[in-house]
């Protein structure tokens, strides 16, 4: 195949002025690296958080009687009152490819005491075996151990340990508002204190095997309040949820995915999203501006060549395309540079993240736990986009020049006036 | 002619003076009498409990002791799963006596307004926490026969700054006997939120009271909680001492 001939001028430009070729080239490869680490960094504190504020107690996906939220009614069990059969139910659940695991609660208000110090808590009922695959609460064991199953005992969140002047090995009272309307109370060994680092959670929960909580709260067996379900990609909740709503084995179920009950995750991540064209547009302007000014110089530099060429009969559209490919070929050289060292950057980084812990520790945003961790995720179609915004600012970078080239007067220049 | 004119005027005098403390029983005074009903300076009784809700019914038998405002003690006599939990409120501290596990407890404020032992009651209710006389601002909002009977409406507006959990509370007093008939509780909002209704209105402890009390939650129609005094005696001479933890914890007394 032939090359064009104006490509092919455009193209050997480059090699005129090698040293401001490369300056131009890094210029823009240095950009696409920066659009594309910066977005991948921001989609992995996205991932973190979305990771965090499901992996930490909620699962991605969450079942409950329609009527359990907003109330949280200790009445309003899957099934109504009658309860469902748990097994048959977790089952249905995990048949589903999608699905990690499948962890059954049951939840209760209550006082934890020690005698001489009390506080209300939120009581969940957990079964440890399961919990511990779906909620990273149950594995945030930092004293002791946690309860096992049919064990009166209790594992409380470090900072309600700390109010209650409760440690492992001691007895507490619970006392929850049970289902027939009496008082539940019981006396529990503390088999563990567990800190998440999510403040409401280690100052006003106490974890207790479920059956322990059903009999407290006077529920029977089948009666649950909550089935968390862990998903391998998060992301993937609003259609599995709606697969799972189809077959459960349970009428008035409702199945939300995360996107549903943490909406302000969702706001996050999207105003993460409207951040990173952010980026895009702030980078690429800057760089519009360099390439314009190398253009310009390049095309002033060779006027008597284009005064030439357009005196030997070239149309000016000729010399605009000679302008805009040498941009164009800019533009590649510079993507494929950029891509040539971000591609590993990106790979080395999101391999070994970058551990802040020394300089910051944990905090909340949007209700969910982040970790001072810098990472980064695969940008994804953000990579392409950021390929195609280098080559256009490359080419809106040649406008000007070229047209400039285009209105070069042959006779004047030629003769040097 | 003068001799006549004095009598009149004296006569005049007599009746007012006669006439003055029923005009002088305002507002405040009405609400402040009522309030005081139940209470006594000291008071001493034996109630039930009927709750019924969407999801359990139960009846319960208690024992209650209070002296004023600041100190009560309530112990369930029956049902024999409840029997022996005792809640006291000494101060402004409640604690509750559980002899499942033998233990006492002191509420935290938080769960003040929490609802006892399933009752559409809140601890707040039952240790009678507020006096709506010091809290509220009160006005007769309507006065004359409703009913068949002559009755105030009284309208009871929080205080600025009044730690209380009630937007507006409307009351309605039978003139005749100062017995309260009914008390609607509306939230900031001014949605109704809890209707308390008087009757059975009997002579017990030498004063006319409504030994029945009936209150139904506006946003469930189909449930109510009845507490119905079976016995009461007033200023039995209870002293500070009598409401003690240990005495919490004594059954039978």
């Amino acid at each position: 195949m032939t090359e064009h001939p104006w490509w092919r001028i455009g193209r050997r430009s480059l090699g005129r002025n090698r040293r401001r070729t490369v300056i131009t080239a890094l210029g823009l490869a240095f950009g696409y690296f920066a659009v594309v680490v910066l977005i991948g960094m921001m989609l992995g504190i996205v991932s973190e958080m979305v990771e965090s504020g499901t992996g930490i107690v909620s699962g991605q996906i969450q079942v409950h009687a329609a009527d359990y939220l907003p109330d949280h009614s200790v009445y309003a069990t899957i099934g109504g009152d009658a309860g469902t059969p748990v097994g048959p139910l977790l089952d249905s659940i995990a048949a589903d490819p999608a699905v990690l695991a499948a962890a059954p609660r049951v939840y209760g208000g209550g006082l934890v005491s020690t005698g001489s110090a009390t506080a209300a808590a939120s009581l969940m009922g957990v079964d440890p075996a399961r919990e511990v695959r779906v909620a990273q609460l149950a594995t945030a064991i930092v004293a002791g151990r946690l309860p096992r199953p049919g064990e009166r005992a209790l594992a409380l969140g470090a900072e309600l340990a700390r109010r209650i002047h409760a440690r492992p090995g001691d007895t507490v009272v619970v006392v929850a508002p049970a289902a027939d309307g009496s008082l539940g109370n019981d006396l529990y060994v503390v088999a563990g204190v567990f800190k998440s680092g999510v403040q409401p959670l280690d100052a006003g929960t106490a974890l207790l095997p479920i059956g322990v909580l059903q009999t407290l709260m006077a529920l029977g067996p089948d009666r649950i309040h909550e089935v968390a379900v862990k998903l391998a990609d998060p992301y993937a909740a609003p259609g599995v949820a709606a697969r799972l709503a189809r077959r459960l084995p349970v009428a008035g179920a409702l199945v939300q995915p995360w996107t549903v009950t943490s909406p302000e995750l969702v706001e996050y991540a999207g105003m993460m999203r409207a951040s990173n064209w952010i980026v895009l547009v702030v980078v690429f302007g800057m760089a519009i501006f360099g390439v314009a000014n190398t253009l310009l110089m390049a095309t002033y530099e060779r006027r008597r060549e284009f005064a030439l060429l357009l005196a030997l009969g070239a149309a000016p559209r000729h010399i605009v395309r000679t302008v805009v490919y040498e941009a164009l070929a800019i533009g590649v050289v510079s993507l494929l540079a950029g891509a040539a060292v971000t591609v590993p950057v990106l790979v080395w980084w999101h391999r070994a993240p970058l551990d802040l812990g020394r300089l910051f520790s944990d905090f909340t945003l949007a209700g969910a736990l982040v970790r001072p961790v810098l990472k980064t995720d695969d940008p994804g179609a953000w990579s392409y986009i950021a390929a195609a915004a280098l080559l256009v600012t490359a080419l809106a970078a040649a406008v000007v020049p070229a047209f400039r080239a285009a209105r070069v007067p042959p006779a004047d220049t030629l003769a040097g006036r | 002619m003068r001799a006549r004119w004095a009598a009149a005027a004296a006569l005049a005098a007599a009746l007012l003076a006669a006439a003055a403390p029923l005009r002088a029983q305002s507002a405040r005074e009405i609400v402040d009498r009522v309030d005081r009903l139940l209470r006594g300076a000291s008071s001493r009784g034996t109630m039930t409990m009927d709750v019924v809700t969407a999801h359990f019914s139960r009846s319960m038998e208690m024992q209650i002791w209070s002296l004023g405002t600041q100190y009560a003690l309530v112990r369930v006599l029956a049902p024999p799963r409840d029997a022996g939990t005792a809640t006291l409120k000494a101060g402004q501290e409640i604690w509750n006596y559980l002899p499942r596990v033998d233990r006492t407890i002191r509420l935290p404020a938080s769960l003040m307004s929490a609802s006892w032992m399933g009752s559409h009651f809140t601890n707040d209710d039952l240790v009678k926490e507020d006096r709506l006389i010091d809290d509220y601002d009160i006005a007769v909002t309507f006065q004359g026969p409703r009913d068949g009977a002559d009755v105030w409406e009284l309208t009871l507006t929080p205080k600025p700054d009044a730690p209380v959990v009630w937007g507006r509370i409307v009351e309605e007093v039978r003139k005749a006997d100062l017995m309260p008939v009914w008390a609607r509780y509306y939230d900031e909002d001014g949605d109704l939120v809890r209707t308390m209704e008087f009757s059975d209105f009997r002579t017990m402890g030498g004063r006319l009271v409504p030994s029945t009390l009936t209150v139904h939650p506006a946003d469930k129609p189909a449930e109510h909680t009845t507490i119905h005094y079976t016995n009461l005696e007033f200023d039995v001479g209870l002293t500070p001492d009598f409401f003690s933890l240990q005495r919490l914890r004594e059954p039978g007394r």
